[in-house]
């Protein structure tokens, strides 16, 4: 049998603005209730994957401080583990900040007892039996295989991501940024699985290609100059990367939708994450909710529509929520109208009485202001 | 001030609750759900936790096999830690035979080994059916300061209701000088809460000559306290103050689970400091969500639950879906249930996993709480 390792990617993570400019992406609250990286952490949890290593570029602390030991992820806790790993020689020269750098100076990769990796980002929203996709990589003796998805609206949600081109033998035989011209294409979820004399040879060979390269730079080289076995399988299940601070909100209010949340959802494949030991939702006498995903320890009076309020968020009497996303541990002071707002956590709307944004221009609070 | 060993908590969790019916068919007590998300055991072992007991022994006998595995390790509770030992304690084969626990002092008896392994000072006796938040600490301290050998925490209640308690006593220092188990008459409002600190060595010795007794029920509330009251021990009352409530029964555990909903606060589950906090299992469920048609007020709800219908001054549980149309009021839904399209429910309480079928109506206009249990398999 086949020994799998999983490498959680945080070295390509996008930068989704005021959101990011204080935590990891991994770090950052989803529907009130998980953190991103979750998903990811669990797709290897349910693969039945234990040995997990988070690629950490920065923002250490607030990863260690949602990951913990990690065993809520991990299956047996003493063979298994959620190894956060940091590249120290990166942090006084960002641009050697690679995966790469991160993975010589914190793994030995010939000493490791594996015999396949699976490499994936912290951004994507996705449950993902990564099985499967491991015994199609063996059986077809690739060196590397791309996860890639065949999708219909690349000029809307998958903007600025990999897209590839396979030959009928699924070969990739070329790899450019999508730009949105065509609706239709292959679209690379920055997943790969590799076997272990790959991986060592893929290090071995950046530090003459590129020391800046990236795990993923180095793949697009492999398939660029033909010189290795770079293969391709089409994931069909949900899968949406979260790229922009709009898409963030717009993927997270989507999934207010049934059928939406069903294709991410499923009972046997559940996304883990760190427990708070919050009280359930409390509601009001006046509580007015609808189309909303409201998490533990929140305490509602007022009007929620199509919202998600987190954790420990108070919305006082008289208030109108609309369209918008509340942090943890937000208060909504009396009588306050928002409409397409993101309000960050440790909030205070006191003062201010009315905010009203749009679908295309969401007004953004940031953490911990009193407003 | 608690030190390593120097109290050790022993929870009573063993009891059958006949009066909760079909709830504890299958199940201990303690381990009933409660308010969206707990099990009625979880408020003795936070309590413990916060008060920094790391010594808890939990006696169980009814229907133990869930219990054990819920209380498993501590680990919910934190009480898994370096100085932890979290133990559950069943009747067992021994070289004198095999025993159920006869009574409540019998069940600490038969662990006179557990208790002298730990070695402590003194010994907290709890009860795992009880819903309340305290820090043990206070009560610690009354005791030792007043060099008692017993510390019982008594609640007033109302004098209609006291008949159904065990009843002190106490003199002007609250001093207790007369004990009533179940009195017809009672003589004072003051009620036992069953949560005892004894000094260990004085404990042993009572519980050694107890079980000796072949007239003894082997029962703190009607033997060992009695005992030690004859034989002019000191006993000291520690007045609790807050909420507290005895949930042995169909109507009380109800009212319990209201009190909660109805925001009255006493018990203060929101508690912003996060290290006086009630501690559960979380279970990973996706946000509670409320549909387009939905509508809930004056309620809690836990994570996992989908509210698709209508719910007024309710408790709606993990996994728990309400129906489009289906309307409940005044309920208890506990984990997993389901209320069908158009089903209309007022009063109940609704066992885990159970169905309430569309469109009919329950217990509607009526006071008295019904229980709903369809869910076994």
């Amino acid at each position: 049998m086949n020994k799998v390792i999983g490498i959680c990617d945080l070295h390509n993570d996008p930068h989704l603005g005021e959101l990011t400019k204080n935590r990891p992406l991994g770090a950052v609250t989803f529907l009130g209730r998980y953190g991103l990286i979750d998903f990811t952490l669990s797709n290897f949890s349910n693969s039945h994957i234990d040995k997990v290593y988070v690629l950490v570029r920065k923002g250490i602390v607030a990863l260690r401080k949602h990951i913990g030991s990690g065993s809520i992820w991990t299956n047996n806790t003493k063979l298994g583990y959620v190894e956060l790993l940091i590249n120290e020689k990166g942090l006084t020269n960002k641009a050697f900040n690679t995966d790469i750098n991160n993975i010589k100076s914190g793994l030995d990769i010939d000493e490791l007892d594996f015999d396949q990796a699976v490499i994936a980002p912290g951004y994507m929203l996705s449950s993902m039996d990564f099985r499967p996709l491991v015994s199609k990589h063996i059986t077809s003796g690739a060196a590397i295989t791309c996860i890639y998805k065949h999708v219909d609206n690349a000029d809307k949600d998958y903007f600025q991501c990999d897209k590839y081109k396979l030959d009928s033998d699924n070969h990739i035989v070329k790899s450019s940024k999508n730009h949105g011209r065509t609706d239709e294409a292959d679209i690379s979820l920055d997943t790969f699985i590799i076997s272990k004399k790959a991986l060592l040879k893929l290090i071995k060979d950046s530090s003459k290609v590129s020391e800046l390269y990236s795990i993923k730079d180095m793949v697009n080289h492999y398939i660029e100059d033909g010189s290795y076995d770079v293969r391709g399988i089409e994931f069909n299940g949900y899968v949406v990367p979260i790229l922009t601070l709009e898409g963030y909100v717009s993927h997270s209010l989507n999934l207010l939708n049934y059928h939406i949340r069903n294709q991410l959802f499923f009972e046997d494949w559940p996304i883990y994450t760190t427990t708070h030991n919050t009280p359930p939702a409390l509601y009001g006498k006046d509580a007015d909710v609808q189309n909303s995903f409201i998490a533990n320890g929140a305490i509602v009076k007022g009007k929620v529509y199509n919202s998600i309020i987190s954790r420990d968020v108070v919305i006082e009497k008289g208030s109108d929520v609309r369209n918008s996303i509340i942090f943890t541990k937000t208060l909504i002071g009396k009588d306050t109208k928002l409409d397409h707002v993101l309000i960050d956590k440790n909030v205070k709307v006191l003062n201010v009485k009315k905010m009203v944004g749009s679908e295309e221009d969401i007004i953004v609070i940031s953490q911990g202001a009193t407003i | 001030m608690a030190s390593k060993n120097k109290v050790v908590a022993m929870i009573l969790a063993g009891g059958k609750g006949t009066r909760l019916e079909s709830l504890t068919k299958k199940t201990a007590k303690p381990a009933v759900s409660f308010a969206a998300k707990y099990r009625i055991i979880d408020f003795p072992l936070s309590n413990c936790a916060n008060s920094g007991i790391n010594t808890v022994g939990v006696l169980t006998q009814y229907e133990s096999t869930f219990l054990d595995s819920y209380i498993g390790n501590g680990e919910k509770w934190g009480l898994n830690g370096v100085h932890c030992l979290m133990s559950t304690l069943a009747p067992r084969q021994t070289e004198e035979g095999a025993n159920w626990y006869k009574g409540t002092a019998d069940a600490i008896t038969q662990n006179i080994d557990f208790l002298d392994g730990a070695d402590p000072e003194y010994v907290l006796i709890l009860s795992g059916d009880h819903i309340y938040k305290t820090n043990y600490l206070d009560m610690i301290k009354l005791h030792i300061t007043s060099e008692a050998d017993v510390t019982i925490s008594v609640i007033e209640v109302d004098p209609s209701e006291a008949s159904r308690f065990g009843i002190m006593v106490c003199d002007k220092d609250d001093n207790i000088i007369q004990f009533q188990e179940k009195p017809k008459n009672p003589i004072s409002n003051l009620a036992s809460m069953g949560v005892y600190i004894f000094s260990w060595k004085v404990l042993r010795k009572y519980l050694k000559d107890d079980s000796k007794d072949p007239n003894s029920e082997h029962d703190f509330g009607k033997n060992i306290i009695p005992k030690m009251l004859a034989s002019k021990k000191k006993l000291k009352a520690y007045r609790f103050k807050g909420y507290w409530k005895d949930v042995g029964t169909l109507a009380s555990l109800h009212e319990a689970n209201m009190d909660i909903a109805l925001d009255k606060m006493e018990l203060n589950l929101y508690d912003e400091d996060s290290s006086n906090r009630i501690y559960t299992e979380d279970v990973y469920s996706v946000p509670q969500y409320v549909g387009k048609k939905g509508s809930i007020k004056r309620s809690i709800a836990n994570q996992g639950a989908i509210i698709l219908g209508h719910v007024d001054s309710s408790v709606i549980s993990t996994g728990v879906t309400i129906e489009p149309d289906a309307k409940v009021s005044r309920c208890v839904v506990m984990e997993n249930a389901i209320v069908k399209r158009g089903a209309k429910v007022h009063n109940a309480i609704i066992a885990p996993n159970s169905v309430v079928l569309e469109d009919s109506e329950i217990n509607l206009g009526n006071d008295e709480v019904v229980l709903i249990d369809n869910g076994r398999k």
